[in-house]
């Protein structure tokens, strides 16, 4: 058995459709946990807003947010998987079917950069980032569209030989800028090292870790609760009209590199649309978020 | 803040609109008008720069920056399916001349709007609402019928719609008429803060670094 083309292309679909219709488990649980902990009156009442908006989302299988924003996938092959048809064109083929038949329907986001056009297809899209998972019969899918809202603030310099202490000024300052607008509480994603297009896949990969999940490495760790605490201590909030949780959590991850160190920064609102599912070769599909 | 939230029914009047205070929440009813468009803010100035009428009567209104989906409903009028907001500062440039020219009395969408929005609308008595992103179910129900959608040339999220609306939020008043804006304060703040904040990271570095 193998892994098929129709296969691939149901279960891309699916996820994108899922993933603007439900907001994780782990964020849910990590509003809820904000909304306990606010100090701030009118904070406490916005997450409860944002967590109404998420269940009402959940119950009645609607958008959380009319901004369905544009199809990312970062998909990883097993080494152990057989595949039969093209499963490329499928993630393409898969995101035209569901335009035409997602309920209720999207509107028109992907942007042709250079006219500023707008329609449901373009260059490039789906933006699929491919990986190879040693020993796994599996193909691991991860859905995740994303938005101008909180796109717009990813940032990315390149040091060199910078100290912990430059890299988390950095940090902050990305965070200075956004300020109210990315729709907080926020996931952030810091990547450093590498080369400037692997670092900001770094990022990119730290912002779909869970929540509560701690870099292995204790330099990070040490960091990411770090720039929790201090991102949260700005003070912008909820919806970014004041109170205690600007951030739902900051994940960093590092790759080794040759001293220009790169340091990328971006971010997930707080709706954090994530799906993930594994396909194997005999057809099974097990959904992990 | 108050635990009340106050009940809204436009139009409005400047004195209710300056009654209010940056930080209290709201519901809206009334009629709303919303465009999420970049081209739509253009196209408005465009008008004003010529000297035409826009379709619909933007004075003494609101101009929201939400999105819709609109569509031709099978009864033969129009429908709205989901409204939602988008960031506001992208039409920081349009929006004073807006506020001035329209004596707007509300606006709104997320992210809020700079000192110069927030000037004009202390001059004409105009508030900025804020809705929240990802608040797509709570604010399409509370959208009770379709006035009307014009340029329909534009895609759906970019017409400029007028809609029906049944308290519509909480809404938090994000910039007041009196020149109150929560994102000016709380950017300041921050900046403020910076320094200490700067200074507990590298406490912690120091305590915690292998």
């Amino acid at each position: 058995m193998a892994i098929t083309y129709e296969l691939m292309k149901s279960i891309t679909a699916q996820l994108y459709d899922w993933s603007l219709k439900k907001v994780p488990d782990d964020t849910k649980d990590a509003l809820r946990r904000a909304e306990a902990a606010e100090t701030n009156p009118l904070a406490k009442r916005t997450l409860g807003i944002l967590l109404r908006s998420a269940e009402m989302a959940e119950q009645s299988e609607r958008l959380v947010c009319s901004d369905s924003g544009v199809p990312v996938y970062f998909v990883q092959l097993g080494t152990g998987v057989r595949i039969e048809g093209d499963i490329k064109q499928a993630i393409k083929d898969g995101f035209d079917h569901l335009v035409e038949t997602i309920s209720p329907p999207i509107l028109k986001h992907v942007t042709n950069p250079l006219t500023n056009e707008r329609s449901y297809r373009g260059k490039d899209m789906p933006l699929v980032t491919w990986d190879v998972l040693s020993g796994a019969d599996y193909i691991d899918i991860t859905c995740q569209p994303k938005a101008l809202g909180s796109g717009r603030w990813a940032a990315l310099e390149i040091f060199t030989s910078p100290s912990l202490e430059q890299i988390e000024a950095f940090v902050m300052d990305c965070v200075l800028k956004a300020g109210s607008q990315h729709c907080p509480p926020v996931v952030m994603g810091v990547g450093i090292g590498g080369s400037f297009d692997h670092c900001t896949k770094l990022a990119k990969l730290a912002t779909l870790r869970p929540l509560g999940s701690v870099n292995p490495e204790p330099i990070l760790a040490a960091m990411e609760a770090r720039l929790t605490e201090a991102t949260n201590k700005t003070g912008f909030g909820p919806m970014g009209t004041g109170g205690d949780t600007t951030t739902l959590g900051v994940h960093i991850e590092y790759a080794a590199g040759h001293g220009f160190t790169p340091v990328a920064v971006c971010f997930n609102c707080w709706i954090n649309r994530r799906t993930r599912a594994r396909v194997y070769n005999d057809g099974r599909i097990e959904r992990v978020e | 803040m108050s635990d009340e939230i106050r009940r809204l029914r436009l139009p409005l009047d400047v004195e209710e609109i300056r009654s209010l205070r940056a930080g209290e929440m709201v519901l809206l009813s009334g009629d709303i008008i919303l465009t999420a468009g970049l081209p739509t803010h253009k196209r408005i100035e465009e008008y004003l720069d010529a000297g035409r009428e826009l379709p619909l009567d933007l004075h003494g209104q609101t101009l929201f920056h939400l999105g819709s989906y609109s569509r031709d409903a099978a009864d033969g009028g129009l429908e709205v399916l989901y409204i939602n907001p988008t960031t506001s500062t992208r039409f920081n440039g349009y929006m004073p001349r807006f506020i001035r020219h329209f004596g707007l009395r509300m606006v709104g969408g997320k992210g809020g709007l700079d000192a110069a929005s927030a000037a004009a609308m202390k001059e004409v008595g105009c508030v900025y609402l804020s809705f929240v992103g990802g608040g797509s179910p709570l604010l399409s129900d509370a959208v009770k019928g379709v006035v009307s959608v014009h340029w329909p040339d534009l895609i759906a999220h970019f017409r400029l719609v007028k809609l029906r609306v049944e308290d519509l939020g909480p809404l938090t008043v994000g910039i007041d008429a009196h020149g109150n804006s929560l994102y000016d304060s709380l950017q300041q703040q921050a900046a403020e803060r910076m320094p200490e904040i700067m200074a507990g990271l590298a406490a912690r570095r120091a305590a915690t670094t292998p």
